[in-house]
Protein backbone atom coordinates (compact mmCIF):
# COMPACT_ATOMS: atom_id res chain seq x y z
CA UNK A 1 0.00 0.00 0.00
CA UNK A 2 2.53 2.47 0.76
CA UNK A 3 5.08 2.10 -2.29
CA UNK A 4 1.46 2.67 -4.39
CA UNK A 5 1.07 6.03 -2.50
CA UNK A 6 4.56 7.03 -2.86
CA UNK A 7 4.72 6.47 -6.59
CA UNK A 8 4.90 9.21 -8.73
CA UNK A 9 1.89 8.46 -10.35
CA UNK A 10 -0.21 8.06 -7.68
CA UNK A 11 0.78 11.42 -6.50
CA UNK A 12 0.78 13.10 -9.65
CA UNK A 13 -3.19 12.45 -9.74
CA UNK A 14 -3.64 13.23 -6.57
CA UNK A 15 -2.31 16.63 -6.90
CA UNK A 16 -3.72 17.09 -10.25
CA UNK A 17 -7.48 16.74 -8.86
CA UNK A 18 -7.32 19.06 -5.93
CA UNK A 19 -7.88 22.44 -7.96
CA UNK A 20 -10.94 19.91 -9.01
CA UNK A 21 -11.79 19.20 -5.04
CA UNK A 22 -11.66 22.94 -4.33
CA UNK A 23 -14.62 23.65 -7.01
CA UNK A 24 -16.46 20.54 -5.78
CA UNK A 25 -16.23 21.63 -2.23
CA UNK A 26 -19.99 23.48 -2.70
CA UNK A 27 -21.04 20.10 -4.08
CA UNK A 28 -19.59 18.29 -0.76
CA UNK A 29 -21.13 21.25 1.67
CA UNK A 30 -24.96 21.34 -0.79
CA UNK A 31 -25.42 17.29 0.23
CA UNK A 32 -24.11 17.64 3.58
CA UNK A 33 -26.76 20.32 3.90
CA UNK A 34 -29.56 18.31 2.41
CA UNK A 35 -29.12 15.27 4.38
CA UNK A 36 -29.11 17.08 7.63
CA UNK A 37 -32.29 19.26 6.45
CA UNK A 38 -33.44 15.80 5.69
CA UNK A 39 -33.40 14.73 9.28
CA UNK A 40 -30.12 11.84 8.79
CA UNK A 41 -27.79 11.78 11.03
CA UNK A 42 -24.01 12.25 10.81
CA UNK A 43 -23.73 8.64 10.37
CA UNK A 44 -26.29 8.01 7.96
CA UNK A 45 -24.67 11.05 5.85
CA UNK A 46 -21.17 9.76 6.47
CA UNK A 47 -22.65 6.42 4.90
CA UNK A 48 -24.38 8.35 1.79
CA UNK A 49 -20.59 10.06 1.09
CA UNK A 50 -18.78 7.04 1.56
CA UNK A 51 -21.14 4.56 0.28
CA UNK A 52 -22.94 5.98 -2.51
CA UNK A 53 -19.83 8.70 -3.37
CA UNK A 54 -21.73 10.54 -6.16
CA UNK A 55 -23.41 14.39 -6.07
CA UNK A 56 -26.51 13.71 -7.99
CA UNK A 57 -27.40 10.96 -6.51
CA UNK A 58 -27.60 12.26 -3.12
CA UNK A 59 -29.10 15.24 -3.74
CA UNK A 60 -31.83 13.12 -5.51
CA UNK A 61 -32.41 10.59 -2.45
CA UNK A 62 -32.39 13.30 0.04
CA UNK A 63 -34.91 15.07 -1.86
CA UNK A 64 -37.12 12.14 -2.75
CA UNK A 65 -36.79 11.32 0.87
CA UNK A 66 -37.79 14.57 2.02
CA UNK A 67 -40.83 14.65 -0.28
CA UNK A 68 -41.90 11.35 1.29
CA UNK A 69 -41.14 9.01 -1.82
CA UNK A 70 -41.19 4.94 -1.40
CA UNK A 71 -37.99 3.52 -1.18
CA UNK A 72 -38.09 1.63 -4.31
CA UNK A 73 -39.10 4.87 -6.09
CA UNK A 74 -35.65 6.56 -4.80
CA UNK A 75 -33.98 3.49 -5.87
CA UNK A 76 -34.77 3.38 -9.01
CA UNK A 77 -34.48 7.33 -9.57
CA UNK A 78 -31.13 7.06 -8.19
CA UNK A 79 -30.26 3.99 -10.26
CA UNK A 80 -31.24 5.92 -13.27
CA UNK A 81 -29.58 8.29 -12.76
CA UNK A 82 -26.33 6.28 -12.08
CA UNK A 83 -26.42 4.64 -15.56
CA UNK A 84 -24.19 7.29 -16.98
CA UNK A 85 -21.53 5.42 -15.28
CA UNK A 86 -22.42 1.93 -17.01
CA UNK A 87 -20.93 4.75 -19.87
CA UNK A 88 -17.64 5.91 -18.08
CA UNK A 89 -17.44 2.10 -17.03
CA UNK A 90 -17.22 1.06 -20.83
CA UNK A 91 -15.07 4.05 -21.82
CA UNK A 92 -12.41 2.95 -18.88
CA UNK A 93 -12.70 -0.43 -19.78
CA UNK A 94 -9.73 -0.99 -22.88
CA UNK A 95 -7.90 1.46 -20.73
CA UNK A 96 -7.97 -1.15 -17.34
CA UNK A 97 -7.79 -4.67 -19.32
CA UNK A 98 -3.87 -4.61 -18.72
CA UNK A 99 -4.58 -4.34 -14.94
CA UNK A 100 -4.93 -7.58 -13.27
CA UNK A 101 -8.75 -8.10 -11.47
CA UNK A 102 -8.19 -7.11 -8.47
CA UNK A 103 -6.92 -3.42 -9.16
CA UNK A 104 -9.96 -3.06 -11.97
CA UNK A 105 -12.23 -3.81 -8.69
CA UNK A 106 -11.15 -1.32 -6.03
CA UNK A 107 -10.56 1.42 -9.01
CA UNK A 108 -13.64 0.75 -10.23
CA UNK A 109 -15.40 2.40 -6.84
CA UNK A 110 -13.58 5.61 -7.35
CA UNK A 111 -15.21 5.89 -10.72
CA UNK A 112 -16.85 9.31 -10.54
CA UNK A 113 -17.57 12.39 -13.40
CA UNK A 114 -14.22 13.92 -12.67
CA UNK A 115 -11.63 10.98 -11.94
CA UNK A 116 -13.20 9.54 -15.08
CA UNK A 117 -12.42 12.46 -17.48
CA UNK A 118 -9.28 13.33 -15.79
CA UNK A 119 -7.72 9.28 -16.31
CA UNK A 120 -9.46 9.38 -19.45
CA UNK A 121 -7.21 12.29 -20.84
CA UNK A 122 -3.95 11.25 -18.81
CA UNK A 123 -4.80 7.30 -20.48
CA UNK A 124 -4.36 9.55 -23.79
CA UNK A 125 -1.40 10.85 -23.59
CA UNK A 126 0.71 8.34 -21.96
CA UNK A 127 -1.12 4.67 -22.91
CA UNK A 128 0.69 3.00 -19.81
CA UNK A 129 -1.76 1.22 -17.85
CA UNK A 130 -0.30 0.55 -14.57
CA UNK A 131 0.71 4.45 -14.15
CA UNK A 132 -2.62 5.08 -15.45
CA UNK A 133 -4.43 2.86 -13.12
CA UNK A 134 -2.24 4.61 -10.22
CA UNK A 135 -2.72 8.38 -11.15
CA UNK A 136 -6.66 7.24 -11.42
CA UNK A 137 -6.09 5.70 -7.82
CA UNK A 138 -4.52 9.43 -6.79
CA UNK A 139 -7.50 11.26 -8.45
CA UNK A 140 -10.24 8.57 -7.18
CA UNK A 141 -8.75 9.22 -3.39
CA UNK A 142 -8.31 13.26 -3.52
CA UNK A 143 -11.92 13.02 -4.77
CA UNK A 144 -13.03 10.69 -1.92
CA UNK A 145 -11.47 12.26 1.20
CA UNK A 146 -12.70 15.83 -0.13
CA UNK A 147 -16.31 14.46 0.00
CA UNK A 148 -16.44 12.59 2.96
CA UNK A 149 -14.96 15.94 4.78
CA UNK A 150 -17.14 18.39 2.92
CA UNK A 151 -19.95 16.18 3.03
CA UNK A 152 -19.56 16.14 6.84
CA UNK A 153 -18.86 19.81 7.11
CA UNK A 154 -22.23 20.85 5.24
CA UNK A 155 -24.02 18.32 7.79
CA UNK A 156 -22.38 20.64 10.74
CA UNK A 157 -22.01 23.93 9.37
CA UNK A 158 -23.24 24.32 5.57
CA UNK A 159 -26.05 26.73 6.90
CA UNK A 160 -23.44 29.33 7.54
CA UNK A 161 -22.57 29.97 3.89
CA UNK A 162 -25.11 33.01 2.28
CA UNK A 163 -26.52 32.15 -0.57
CA UNK A 164 -26.19 35.33 -2.64
CA UNK A 165 -21.98 33.79 -2.55
CA UNK A 166 -23.57 31.84 -5.72
CA UNK A 167 -20.78 29.12 -4.44
CA UNK A 168 -22.83 26.27 -6.03
CA UNK A 169 -21.88 27.63 -9.21
CA UNK A 170 -18.59 25.69 -9.21
CA UNK A 171 -20.33 22.82 -9.40
CA UNK A 172 -20.49 23.31 -13.13
CA UNK A 173 -17.29 25.43 -13.86
CA UNK A 174 -15.81 21.89 -12.58
CA UNK A 175 -17.48 20.15 -15.32
CA UNK A 176 -16.97 22.96 -17.82
CA UNK A 177 -12.92 22.58 -17.27
CA UNK A 178 -13.06 19.02 -17.29
CA UNK A 179 -15.30 19.47 -21.09
CA UNK A 180 -14.61 23.12 -22.71
CA UNK A 181 -10.91 21.46 -23.64
CA UNK A 182 -12.23 18.67 -25.29
CA UNK A 183 -13.73 20.63 -28.13
CA UNK A 184 -10.61 20.89 -30.64
CA UNK A 185 -12.31 17.95 -33.10
CA UNK A 186 -15.54 18.48 -35.27
CA UNK A 187 -17.08 14.86 -33.66
CA UNK A 188 -16.38 16.07 -30.66
CA UNK A 189 -18.28 19.68 -30.57
CA UNK A 190 -20.95 17.65 -32.52
CA UNK A 191 -21.41 15.50 -29.92
CA UNK A 192 -21.63 18.07 -26.98
CA UNK A 193 -23.76 19.88 -28.91
CA UNK A 194 -26.38 17.56 -29.83
CA UNK A 195 -26.06 16.74 -26.16
CA UNK A 196 -26.38 19.95 -24.77
CA UNK A 197 -29.83 20.66 -26.97
CA UNK A 198 -31.01 16.69 -26.30
CA UNK A 199 -30.79 17.63 -22.41
CA UNK A 200 -32.86 20.44 -22.81
CA UNK A 201 -35.58 18.82 -25.52
CA UNK A 202 -35.94 15.70 -23.20
CA UNK A 203 -36.48 17.56 -20.29
CA UNK A 204 -39.83 16.48 -19.06
CA UNK A 205 -38.85 12.95 -19.16
CA UNK A 206 -39.46 11.16 -15.29
CA UNK A 207 -36.64 10.20 -13.30
CA UNK A 208 -34.09 12.21 -14.73
CA UNK A 209 -34.01 10.16 -17.73
CA UNK A 210 -33.31 13.21 -19.95
CA UNK A 211 -29.59 13.12 -18.69
CA UNK A 212 -28.45 9.59 -20.10
CA UNK A 213 -30.39 9.80 -23.14
CA UNK A 214 -28.88 13.06 -23.87
CA UNK A 215 -25.55 11.66 -23.31
CA UNK A 216 -26.29 8.53 -25.46
CA UNK A 217 -27.84 10.48 -28.12
CA UNK A 218 -24.51 13.23 -28.17
CA UNK A 219 -22.52 9.98 -28.27
CA UNK A 220 -24.08 8.60 -31.45
CA UNK A 221 -24.23 12.11 -33.40
CA UNK A 222 -20.69 12.21 -32.75
CA UNK A 223 -19.74 8.68 -34.02
CA UNK A 224 -22.11 9.64 -36.71
CA UNK A 225 -19.69 12.35 -37.45
CA UNK A 226 -16.45 10.63 -37.08
CA UNK A 227 -17.57 8.09 -39.48
CA UNK A 228 -18.42 10.97 -41.91
CA UNK A 229 -15.14 12.40 -41.61
CA UNK A 230 -13.57 9.26 -41.78
CA UNK A 231 -14.99 8.09 -45.14
CA UNK A 232 -14.74 12.15 -46.73
CA UNK A 233 -10.79 11.92 -46.25
CA UNK A 234 -10.57 8.17 -47.46
CA UNK A 235 -11.63 9.82 -50.80
CA UNK B 1 -40.79 1.46 7.23
CA UNK B 2 -38.97 3.63 9.75
CA UNK B 3 -37.09 6.92 8.73
CA UNK B 4 -33.17 5.88 9.61
CA UNK B 5 -33.95 1.98 8.23
CA UNK B 6 -35.40 3.67 5.07
CA UNK B 7 -32.83 6.11 4.62
CA UNK B 8 -29.93 3.28 5.05
CA UNK B 9 -31.91 0.76 2.61
CA UNK B 10 -31.35 3.77 0.19
CA UNK B 11 -27.66 4.30 1.34
CA UNK B 12 -26.85 0.80 0.80
CA UNK B 13 -28.65 -0.45 -2.18
CA UNK B 14 -27.98 2.86 -4.41
CA UNK B 15 -24.30 2.35 -3.36
CA UNK B 16 -23.95 -1.34 -4.34
CA UNK B 17 -26.37 0.30 -7.86
CA UNK B 18 -23.18 2.19 -8.46
CA UNK B 19 -20.75 0.42 -7.88
CA UNK B 20 -22.19 -2.67 -10.20
CA UNK B 21 -22.74 -0.22 -12.30
CA UNK B 22 -19.09 1.28 -12.28
CA UNK B 23 -17.82 -2.12 -12.58
CA UNK B 24 -19.68 -3.27 -15.18
CA UNK B 25 -18.15 -2.92 -18.54
CA UNK B 26 -14.72 -3.14 -16.50
CA UNK B 27 -15.30 -6.60 -15.63
CA UNK B 28 -17.05 -7.08 -19.33
CA UNK B 29 -14.22 -6.44 -21.36
CA UNK B 30 -11.89 -7.54 -19.39
CA UNK B 31 -11.58 -10.61 -20.94
CA UNK B 32 -12.98 -9.78 -24.28
CA UNK B 33 -11.99 -7.83 -27.12
CA UNK B 34 -14.17 -4.29 -27.70
CA UNK B 35 -16.28 -4.15 -31.19
CA UNK B 36 -14.19 -1.44 -33.35
CA UNK B 37 -17.61 0.89 -33.51
CA UNK B 38 -18.39 0.43 -29.66
CA UNK B 39 -14.22 2.01 -29.08
CA UNK B 40 -14.88 4.67 -31.50
CA UNK B 41 -18.16 5.33 -29.56
CA UNK B 42 -16.64 5.32 -26.35
CA UNK B 43 -14.77 8.37 -27.09
CA UNK B 44 -17.06 10.96 -27.18
CA UNK B 45 -18.60 9.67 -23.47
CA UNK B 46 -17.05 12.76 -21.81
CA UNK B 47 -17.78 15.37 -24.52
CA UNK B 48 -21.89 14.44 -24.73
CA UNK B 49 -22.15 13.53 -21.25
CA UNK B 50 -20.46 16.03 -19.24
CA UNK B 51 -22.43 18.70 -21.83
CA UNK B 52 -25.42 16.86 -20.50
CA UNK B 53 -24.82 17.30 -16.64
CA UNK B 54 -24.02 20.91 -17.00
CA UNK B 55 -26.41 22.13 -19.37
CA UNK B 56 -29.20 22.02 -16.69
CA UNK B 57 -27.17 23.42 -13.65
CA UNK B 58 -26.16 26.40 -15.58
CA UNK B 59 -29.69 27.10 -16.54
CA UNK B 60 -31.01 26.63 -13.03
CA UNK B 61 -32.67 29.86 -11.96
CA UNK B 62 -30.53 31.97 -9.77
CA UNK B 63 -31.06 32.78 -6.51
CA UNK B 64 -29.40 36.32 -7.05
CA UNK B 65 -32.07 37.60 -9.81
CA UNK B 66 -31.32 38.53 -13.31
CA UNK B 67 -29.89 40.92 -15.98
CA UNK B 68 -32.64 42.08 -17.94
CA UNK B 69 -34.48 38.76 -17.69
CA UNK B 70 -30.79 36.94 -18.75
CA UNK B 71 -30.05 34.37 -16.19
CA UNK B 72 -26.06 35.84 -15.33
CA UNK B 73 -24.89 32.57 -15.02
CA UNK B 74 -25.59 31.54 -19.22
CA UNK B 75 -22.77 34.74 -19.71
CA UNK B 76 -20.70 33.52 -17.07
CA UNK B 77 -20.42 30.24 -18.15
CA UNK B 78 -19.66 30.69 -21.43
CA UNK B 79 -16.77 33.11 -20.48
CA UNK B 80 -15.91 30.08 -18.13
CA UNK B 81 -15.29 27.54 -20.81
CA UNK B 82 -13.21 30.07 -23.09
CA UNK B 83 -10.77 30.11 -20.32
CA UNK B 84 -11.16 26.42 -20.30
CA UNK B 85 -10.66 25.88 -23.81
CA UNK B 86 -7.70 28.16 -23.82
CA UNK B 87 -5.73 27.44 -20.30
CA UNK B 88 -7.14 24.12 -19.80
CA UNK B 89 -6.54 25.13 -16.43
CA UNK B 90 -9.32 23.95 -13.38
CA UNK B 91 -8.19 26.64 -11.21
CA UNK B 92 -8.09 29.66 -13.77
CA UNK B 93 -11.46 27.97 -15.31
CA UNK B 94 -12.60 28.27 -11.52
CA UNK B 95 -11.98 31.42 -10.41
CA UNK B 96 -12.28 33.64 -13.45
CA UNK B 97 -16.06 31.81 -13.98
CA UNK B 98 -16.87 33.13 -10.15
CA UNK B 99 -15.31 36.63 -10.85
CA UNK B 100 -17.78 36.39 -13.72
CA UNK B 101 -20.56 35.82 -12.04
CA UNK B 102 -19.96 37.97 -9.40
CA UNK B 103 -19.40 40.78 -11.34
CA UNK B 104 -22.60 40.13 -13.92
CA UNK B 105 -24.71 39.52 -10.28
CA UNK B 106 -23.49 43.38 -9.05
CA UNK B 107 -24.40 44.80 -11.91
CA UNK B 108 -27.82 42.91 -12.20
CA UNK B 109 -29.28 43.86 -8.99
CA UNK B 110 -29.58 47.73 -9.37
CA UNK B 111 -31.56 46.65 -12.71
CA UNK B 112 -33.90 43.98 -11.09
Amino acid sequence: MRHLIASKDFREGFVEMLPACLGLIPFGLVCGVGAQAAGADWLATLGMATIIFSGAAQVLAVQLYSAGAPTAVIILTCFVLGLRLLMYSAAMAPLLKPLPPSWQRSLAFLLTDQSFAAAIRRFNETHDARGGGLHFLGCGAALWLMWVITNLIGFYAGNAIPASWSLDFAVPLCFIALVAPLFRTVPAVAAGLVAGVAVLALDALPMKLSLVAAGLIGIVAGTIVDLMRDRWTAR
Amino acid sequence: MDGALKLWTVIVVVGALNYLSRLSFIAFFASREMPPLLARALKFVPAAMLVALVVPMVLTPSVAGTLQGVNPRIPAAIIAAVVAFFTRSTLATLSLGMVALWVLQALARPIG
